[in-house]
Order: structure tokens, then C-alpha cells, then sequence
């Protein structure tokens, strides 16, 4: 592996002047801007718990509309087109060739921007489809499976002319993603529509939709950066190829089993809950695998993330990757999923997957690569620091408080002399303290976008100095 | 054998694939066919067996009721399931009556499945019945008269509209109802 690794930095070095990286720009920069502006989406659905008459009379700004707008607005406007870019950006370099066509990647690009935006106009008008994370009306889900077709032929025809033989997990990761996407989005977005898709089986195959939209789409997607990212920005091999294949082959296998755990105790038939239970136990499998592989890797290496804000990103990904896959697992045991199943304690593990783990993954990919195709220098490191840290105490306060108050609220629930109303009531301190941690990690995001639209801006002024890389 | 798929991108592509279908079909396309409850309504007319009654199919109004739930998006506060969990059977309750716990069968004529995974609100598998629509129309038009300390949102444009606030109602009536489990009969209309 070390050698493999030695012999792509050299090519890497030799062949800078081969990449354009336009498409890698367009998606980049697209997904920063919507990750803001769907960030002011997060924020007034936070402040609407804490004051519900907030924008509450305007159909277009009710919890209801917002709430999928937020879910698709961040799921696909922001991370899956950053992890796109990353991989327009990843792919061509393990093969040490350049991307396969980038007119079709910009063509991509302007597609899937098409798409954000009627996102938003169908989703606020009320024309949402009905079921959760497929909530895009059929129209617009029809552009993005375009949209993917056109994706997975320029990864996958940059991976057949690739100069490597060998594949590097990253890029095992990536077509992984392009491939089961493709059946788990057509499953989640036209299978449930079939002619007598009703109910029980309609929501079953909703479920397998929405846990592999994050476990085999934003999963693989942002462990393919990690991989990739990790051993690039600390310059250290991979711990274990081997390990890499554990992880993988068997997230290959055992994700998509475990639908079902979202309808514990609910009306879905007993024996599908228990094989739902023990494939969710199984999935500590291929993440300890990958864990320890980036712990291993970082060994001896971890004062680097004392002035590598993407390190920084990265290893502090991987703890919340651990702690929100051992979280899972947990809760579809049946005695814990009585308690914590449909409280606030789900948002609080939710928001530790996408937002703690598989956002920090881009971003750090994002902080290393955009300073290297504008070949500039990164804005400024002091506020990248500071969105960090804004990151990461906000982070953990929503976590902390969703976990805390949700728990507190299942207790509650399950003691049924308790009115359900005093259990609302209840949560507004919880809520409260989630509002405060939003603004903490909007202004993150904010400094985000500012650091990078300025590295990308002021990329003209730099082009004089030396470029680092 | 796998790590041949290191340098063979159709193999690596076969495997991928190979692996996923295997859970993939037996979790979504096997159980319809093992579990028939899936498909067919729930009906019932011996009482030892359980609750009686018959799940009937939506009529025009109740579905534009159910489309208006759908578009509100009502199903990310509220679940419309009464859990195999002893609180739940009496949450849904009413009057010190247990609910019954649901069934796939009371949701056949559903077409866009609204258990939920969010109990922001109470739970509404059991609602209809239970409040009339001078009720509803009230709480539409502002919870916090009716509960104080809701967060629900006021729906001002569909109480002040005759139309959607009756589809509505019709629509919210139907939960539950497939089972008669209320010994008085005491359903609100």
C-alpha cells in the first residue's frame, strides 16, 4: 500500500498540469452556496420550535414545507454535490488520467442546479411527493436520475481508461456509490409509485431508501474522501489495504438489510424486525473496519492537526462517525428503540451522520482541494479555524441537547399518566439551546462560504505567488 | 477472491452489485409475498378474534383531505401508528379504552404511506372520532386556543376554506376507524 500511495504523489506531481478541474469548480462552489443558504432554512425551522407563531401563517414558510426543503435542500444541494465535485476531482487522479469529458461534467453541473432550484419552488409550493427523503415531485426526480446517469458514465469511463491497473479504495467507494444509487433512488422514487405500492409495503420500501440514502449513498461517497483526504493532507500511506477491504465488501453486503428498523414495535411483520435488528448490529462491522484504518493511519502523525484544518475535519469526522454507528446499532435493539424511537433523540443522530460526519468529510475535502485548482492559497487559515470551531461546539451542543431532551422525552412518553402536551412543553429549553447551536454552526457555515468564495475570487491576485500544493 | 476485484473494474462492478441484491430483494420484494397482511384489508366480524370491522376504501372528499395532509406535510410532526408498546395502546386511547394496536392491514388503501418517523405532535392512528369539526376548524385556525403550548402552526388557509377544511376533517375521521374499538361507539363525526 505504502507503495502505491509513493507512486501516486509522484504521478500526481508529474501530471498537476493535466487536471482542468472545471466541473470539480462549478459543483464545488454550488454546493457552498447552497449550503448556506439552506443553513437560513435550518435556522427558521429551529426558531419555529422555539417560537411557533415565527413566519407561521404563511403557507410557503409552515414546518411542514420547510422541513423537506431543509432535508433535500441539504442532502442534495449541498453534500451530494460536494461529494460529486470531490469526485470529479478524486477519480481522475488515482487513475492518472485526466476526467473523461469535462463538457459533460459541466453539463452535469448546470443540471443539477436546474434541479436545487425546482427543488425548492415544488417543495415550498406544496408538491411534494409524500414520502420522506423522496419527497422531490417525479418531474424533478427524473433529473436527477439524468443527472446520475451522466455522473457514473464520466466517473466510470475515467476509471476504464485509467493508466493505475490497480484501484485505490477510494475509488472502489465511489463507483459503489454511482451503482447502488442508482437502485436505491429508483427504489425510494418509482418503485413506491407502482400500481398497489400501499401502506406497509410502500413504506417499507421507503425505508430502504431512506436509510441507504445515507448508508449507501452519503456513506460511501464521504468515506471515499475520507480515504482519500486523510492520507493526502497528513502525507502519510494508509494504514491497511487489507483492513479497506473489510470495510467495504461488507458494508457491500449488510447495509441494505435494515430498513426495517425504522418501523420497530410498528405494524411490520415480527421477523422482518428481527432480521432488520441483528444486519444493524452487523453494520459495527465494516465501521469499526474503516475507523480503525483512519486511526491507525493518523498513529504518530497527530500533532499535524494543530495547523491542518482539514485534518482537523477529518479526525473529528471519524469520532462522530464512530459515535453515531454505534448510536444505530443501539437503537434497534428493541428495549432502547422504545425509548428513543420518534423523539428528539433521532434528529440529534441524524444530524451527527450527515452534518458531524459526512459534512465534515467535504468540507475538509473542500478546504484542500479549492485552493489547489484556483493554484492559490487558501483565503485566510485563521477563519477556517474559527469555522471549525464553530462547527464543533455547535455541533456537539445540538447533539448533546437533541440526545439529552429526546431520551427525557421518551421516558416520558412511556409513562402514560403524563399528558402529551407537558411533554412539548418540556422540550422548549431543549429546543432552545438548538437554536443557539444552529446560529453557532450557520455562522461556521457562513465563514465557510466567505473563505472559500475568497480563495476562489481572489484567485487573479495570487497566481504571482508560488503556488502551493 | 475479492481482491481481484482490486484491478478488475467488472468484476469489482458484478460483486457490488451481486452483494446488494441479495438483501436488497429478499427485505423488499419477498416480504409482500410471505406476509399477505401487507395486501389485504383488514375485515373481521368474529369478536373473539379481536376488534371487528371492515378497513373501506377512501371516498373522493376523503381523499382530497389525505392530499392536503400530504401536502402540509402533516406526517413529519405526526405518526399514525399505535406501536406494540403498552403507552402507545394508551395514548391512542380515549375515554380509558385501549386502542388497538395497528395492523399492516388498516393501511392497504394508503397510498402515500404516513406512519412518520417524528412524534412532534401526538400520535394520529386512532384521531378519527375522537374530535368534531367544530373542533378541528377551531384548531386549525390557531392550536394554542384549544392547547396551550402547542407548536403546532396555525393553517388559517384551510380553516377559513370551507372546502379543504371539510376534506380535511373527512380525511382525519377515517384514522383508526377500519377497527371498532370504542365499546360505547362514541365517535365524533
Amino acid at each position: 500500500m505504502a507503495t502505491q500511495t509513493v507512486n501516486q504523489s509522484t504521478a500526481a506531481v508529474a501530471t498537476q498540469e493535466i487536471h482542468t478541474d472545471t466541473t470539480v469548480k462549478w459543483f464545488l462552489l454550488g454546493a457552498v452556496g447552497y449550503f448556506a443558504i439552506v443553513g437560513i432554512v435550518a435556522l427558521i425551522i429551529a426558531a419555529k420550535f422555539v417560537w411557533p407563531q415565527f413566519l407561521g401563517s404563511i403557507s410557503y414558510f409552515t414546518y411542514g414545507r420547510m422541513r423537506p426543503l431543509h432535508v433535500n435542500g441539504m442532502l442534495f444541494g449541498w453534500l451530494l454535490a460536494a461529494d460529486m465535485g470531490l469526485a470529479y476531482y478524486i477519480v481522475p487522479r488515482l487513475c492518472g488520467v485526466k476526467l473523461w469529458s469535462e463538457k459533460l461534467g459541466v453539463a452535469t453541473s448546470i443540471l443539477w442546479n436546474i434541479i436545487i432550484v425546482s427543488a425548492v419552488v415544488t417543495l415550498l409550493g406544496g408538491y411534494q411527493k409524500g414520502l420522506e427523503y423522496a419527497d422531490l415531485p417525479t418531474p424533478v426526480a427524473v433529473l436527477v436520475v439524468i443527472a446520475w446517469v451522466m455522473f457514473g458514465i464520466n466517473i466510470f469511463a475515467t476509471v476504464a481508461t485509467r493508466k493505475y491497473e490497480q484501484m485505490y479504495v477510494s475509488t472502489w467507494y465511489l463507483m459503489g456509490t454511482i451503482l447502488w444509487t442508482a437502485f436505491v433512488y429508483l427504489t425510494g422514487n418509482f418503485a413506491t409509485l407502482l400500481p398497489g405500492m400501499t401502506g406497509v409495503n410502500q413504506a417499507n420500501l421507503n425505508w430502504m431508501y431512506t436509510h441507504n440514502a445515507v448508508g449507501l449513498i452519503f456513506t460511501p461517497a464521504g468515506l471515499a474522501a475520507a480515504y482519500y483526504f486523510i492520507p493526502r493532507a497528513s502525507n502519510t500511506p494508509l494504514h491497511s489495504h487489507r483492513l479497506s477491504m473489510v470495510g467495504f465488501w461488507s458494508l457491500a453486503f449488510v447495509y441494505v438489510w435494515t430498513g426495517a428498523h425504522h418501523m420497530l414495535h410498528g405494524p411490520i411483520s415480527q421477523w422482518l424486525q428481527t432480521i432488520s435488528i441483528v444486519f444493524s448490529i452487523m453494520l459495527l462491522i465494516p465501521v469499526w473496519a474503516v475507523v480503525y484504518n483512519f486511526i491507525a493511519t493518523m498513529k504518530g502523525q497527530w500533532h499535524q492537526l494543530n495547523d491542518n484544518v482539514s485534518l482537523k475535519f477529518l479526525m473529528s469526522g471519524t469520532i462522530f462517525y464512530l459515535l453515531t454507528c454505534f448510536q444505530g446499532p443501539m437503537h434497534s435493539l428493541r428495549s432502547v428503540n422504545a425509548i428513543v424511537s420518534k423523539t428528539d433523540w433521532i434528529p440529534g443522530h441524524a444530524h451527527m451522520a450527515v452534518l458531524g460526519t459526512f459534512s465534515f468529510f467535504a468540507m475538509a475535502g473542500v478546504y484542500y482541494v479549492v485552493p489547489r485548482i484556483f493554484k492559490t492559497t487558501l483565503h485566510s487559515e485563521a477563519i477556517a479555524n474559527w469555522s471549525f470551531w464553530l462547527f464543533l461546539i455547535g455541533g456537539l451542543g445540538m447533539f448533546t441537547a437533541l440526545w439529552l431532551g429526546g431520551f427525557w422525552q421518551g421516558w416520558q412518553w412511556n409513562n402514560p399518566s403524563i399528558p402529551f402536551i407537558d411533554t412539548v412543553v418540556a422540550l422548549k429549553p431543549v429546543w432552545l439551546v438548538r437554536f443557539f447551536s444552529g446560529i453557532m454552526i450557520f455562522s461556521g457555515i457562513v465563514l465557510f462560504l466567505f473563505n472559500i468564495m475568497s480563495t476562489a475570487l481572489g484567485s487573479g491576485q495570487a497566481e504571482a505567488e508560488p503556488a502551493r500544493s | 477472491m475479492l481482491h481481484k476485484t482490486d484491478s478488475n473494474a467488472m468484476l469489482f462492478v458484478g460483486a457490488a452489485l451481486g452483494l446488494f441484491f441479495i438483501g436488497g430483494l429478499l427485505t423488499t420484494v419477498a416480504p409482500p409475498l410471505l406476509d399477505k397482511s401487507w395486501g389485504k384489508p383488514f375485515e373481521n366480524h368474529d369478536a373473539t378474534k379481536g376488534p371487528t370491522g371492515k378497513l373501506v376504501a377512501y371516498t373522493e372528499q376523503e381523499k382530497r383531505g389525505y392530499d392536503i395532509y400530504i401536502r402540509e406535510g402533516c406526517k413529519y410532526c405526526h405518526t399514525q401508528q399505535t406501536r406494540t408498546l403498552e403507552s402507545d395502546t394508551i395514548r391512542s386511547g380515549w375515554k380509558g379504552v385501549r386502542s388497538p394496536v395497528s395492523t399492516p392491514d388498516e393501511f392497504v388503501n394508503d397510498y402515500r404511506q404516513t406512519f412518520g418517523t417524528k412524534r412532534t405532535g401526538p400520535d394520529l392512528s386512532r384521531i378519527g372520532g375522537k374530535y368534531s369539526k367544530e373542533w378541528h376548524r377551531a384548531h386549525f385556525r390557531n392550536p394554542r386556543d384549544l392547547v396551550p403550548g402547542s407548536i403546532m402552526p396555525p393553517f388559517p388557509w384551510i380553516a377559513e376554506n370551507p372546502d379543504e377544511l371539510d376534506a380535511l376533517v373527512a380525511y382525519l375521521q377515517t384514522r383508526g376507524r377500519a377497527k371498532d374499538w370504542r365499546p360505547d361507539n362514541d365517535y365524533e363525526k
